[in-house]
């Protein structure tokens, strides 16, 4: 799915450009944003057929709730959605939620920070490849 | 010990009073029964049933009144349930008094049982709701001694038991009336001494245990927030350099490119200690822990197929040896795997090439045994006692290897006895060494622990 257009939210502008760098020279547009308002508002306007989000922002479960939000949407809820963290969730003794079940992650993907760039290309490019089949694709 | 709010409190102490109550019943029945069958003592039998059977009749009523209490649980105000006890205390001082005079009245050494009422008072409810009680104790029953001097009332004389009538005896009944309200009073006094002691100290054990769980709260949040503070920092720093090292941008000449590839090398190991560092911390922070009966065979199997490729880059000899008939056991699954992966990479790590290392599972008594074993270089004797403690480091495996965080082990061992299992280790150096597993069978059904 080339040109396809992606958000990436996350208040670490180095790591958005990281990001991003890794993302465009693959052909993909690429929309930042460094908060969940600023993210929400653009995913709105921009219509993206992919979210980046990292989960803490100016709250730390910032992630987690525009994840929830756009899953509840049904403007976005067929919208993939990869989160990226520096907070690990998968040991089962991980961090504790207060966001209520810590295993439920409203995401598609769940990927750990840093990751490495063939890490992210391949999972972005399933998320795309399964939206298109799934006849959710623009 | 969750705090638990003042009227559940007391209504549980109510309940603690009927259950007295029922033996205090039947205690008067058998005294009555022994007192006129055995002792031949003269007593007013049908009276005295009839009023056991009262009391056995009145504390139906008062259990009926505080279910229909507990039902609306946390509605009922502890007031009403003050109130409750109060009137029940009265009542049974009431009570006593009429059992008393029917009973000899001042002759009646079940006299001095009016203290147990004071002293319940006491634990139960405030210093002055206790002189109250205790003041109605002293009246009812003086009036009693009163009425029954005065001949107003019968007396009920404890033949058999007192060798003449003592209620118009003036010293014995002033002496003894003396005796029995200065007891009441100051076992009022005592009981409520020590029990307000009680309760201040229990006050002060409950702040002190709300203040400890929001300090708790603070301190696993300000864990949550460096950690990730200090791994997203890292992150980006090696997100960045990645981008030059794989070339992600523009070309760099080969001596600049050698620095960032070493800054890049370093900054990936040290993003994997903090990681390893942060994860004991948060599983320390961290009282929870899901758990799940599952197939063991499954776990070492997954860990072995996790590690293979690293064992065939030193060409060792990778052996499985699961019983068949190995039992589930109850744990967090992906915690298991990740000791059963860290042991086998640690000892594929420390294992010269061309070795071999082996991964066991069999049944033992309430326990499935899990052991590990390879042909590395072992621990020397004297270091084997501290293989567990965070960032130790054998000194022959730091020769051997010069990465390593020192804290793979602390893990397994804490994951392990965070199970219910035990861990333990067997070691020769330049020939192997052996880790030992336990681990509990599981029966249990999903549970959170």
């Amino acid at each position: 799915m080339a040109n396809a257009k992606i958000m990436i939210v996350d208040d670490d502008p180095d790591y958005i450009d990281v990001v991003k760098t890794i993302l465009e020279r693959e052909q993909y547009t690429v929309v930042t944003a460094g908060n969940k308002i600023e993210g929400m508002e653009k995913i709105r306007a921009e219509k993206p057929d992919l979210a980046i989000l990292d989960v803490m922002m100016n709250a730390w479960q910032d992630g987690f709730e525009m994840s929830r939000q756009l899953k509840k949407d049904p403007q976005f809820n067929n919208m993939p959605i990869l989160m990226l963290t520096a907070v690990d969730n998968r040991t089962g003794i991980g961090f504790k939620s207060t966001a209520g079940d810590p295993t439920w992650l409203p995401v598609d993907v769940f990927l750990d920070k840093p990751v490495e760039p063939d890490v992210l290309l391949s999972e972005v490019k399933k998320l795309l490849s399964n939206k298109v089949e799934n006849g959710t694709g623009i | 010990m969750e705090p638990v709010s003042e009227n559940i409190r007391l209504l549980k102490r109510a309940y603690w009073l009927i259950k007295l109550r029922w033996i205090a019943i039947v205690c008067v029945g058998a005294a009555i029964y022994v007192s006129s069958n055995f002792l031949e003592i003269e007593l007013q039998d049908a009276a005295l049933y009839s009023i056991a059977i009262l009391l056995a009749l009145y504390n139906l009523t008062v259990l009926l009144l505080l279910n229909h209490f507990t039902k609306r649980g946390n509605e009922v105000s502890h007031v009403a349930v003050k109130k409750i006890i109060n009137v029940q205390i009265s009542t049974d001082l009431l009570i006593l008094t009429v059992l008393l005079h029917f009973s000899g009245g001042i002759e009646n050494p079940f006299v001095f049982y009016f203290i147990f009422h004071m002293i319940i008072a006491s634990i139960l409810l405030s210093v002055w709701d206790s002189y109250l009680q205790a003041t109605f104790a002293v009246l009812v029953f003086g009036l009693l001694v009163l009425l029954e001097y005065l001949q107003l009332i019968p007396h009920y004389c404890l033949r058999g038991f007192v060798p003449n009538c003592l209620h118009r005896n003036k010293l014995y009944i002033l002496g003894t009336f003396f005796v029995f309200a200065t007891a009441i009073y100051l076992a009022v006094y005592m009981a409520s001494y020590i029990s307000v002691r009680l309760k201040r100290t229990e006050r002060a054990y409950m702040q002190a245990n709300i203040l400890l769980q929001s300090k708790d709260q603070i301190k696993d949040e300000y864990v949550l927030r460096v950690t990730h503070d200090i791994k997203s920092h890292l992150a980006t720093i090696q997100s960045c350099l990645g981008m030059v090292v794989n070339k992600v941008v523009g070309p760099l000449d080969d001596k600049p490119m050698e620095f960032i590839n070493r800054a890049h090398v370093r900054t990936i190991k040290l993003t994997n200690f903090v990681k390893t560092l942060l994860k004991l911390t948060q599983m320390r922070l961290n009282d929870k822990l899901e758990i799940d009966v599952f197939p063991l065979r499954d776990t070492v199997r997954n860990a072995v197929v996790a590690v293979r490729t690293k064992a065939e880059d030193k060409s060792i000899t990778l052996n499985c040896d699961v019983e068949p008939s190995v039992d589930t056991i109850s744990g967090n699954q992906f915690s298991i795997e990740e000791v059963f992966t860290n042991l086998l990479l640690n000892a594929i790590r420390y294992t010269p090439e061309k070795g071999t290392v082996t991964i066991g599972a069999k049944n033992g008594m309430d326990c499935v045994v899990i052991e590990i074993a390879d042909t590395g270089i072992g621990i020397p004797a004297d270091e084997l006692d501290d293989v567990f403690d965070e960032f130790f480091r054998g000194s022959n495996a730091r020769k051997f290897q010069k990465d390593g965080t020192g804290l793979g082990l602390s893990i397994a061992k804490y994951i392990v006895e965070r199970h219910g299992g035990k861990i333990w280790i067997d070691s020769i150096e330049d020939t192997g060494t052996k880790f030992w597993i336990t681990l509990p069978k599981g029966s249990r059904q999903s549970q959170t622990t």
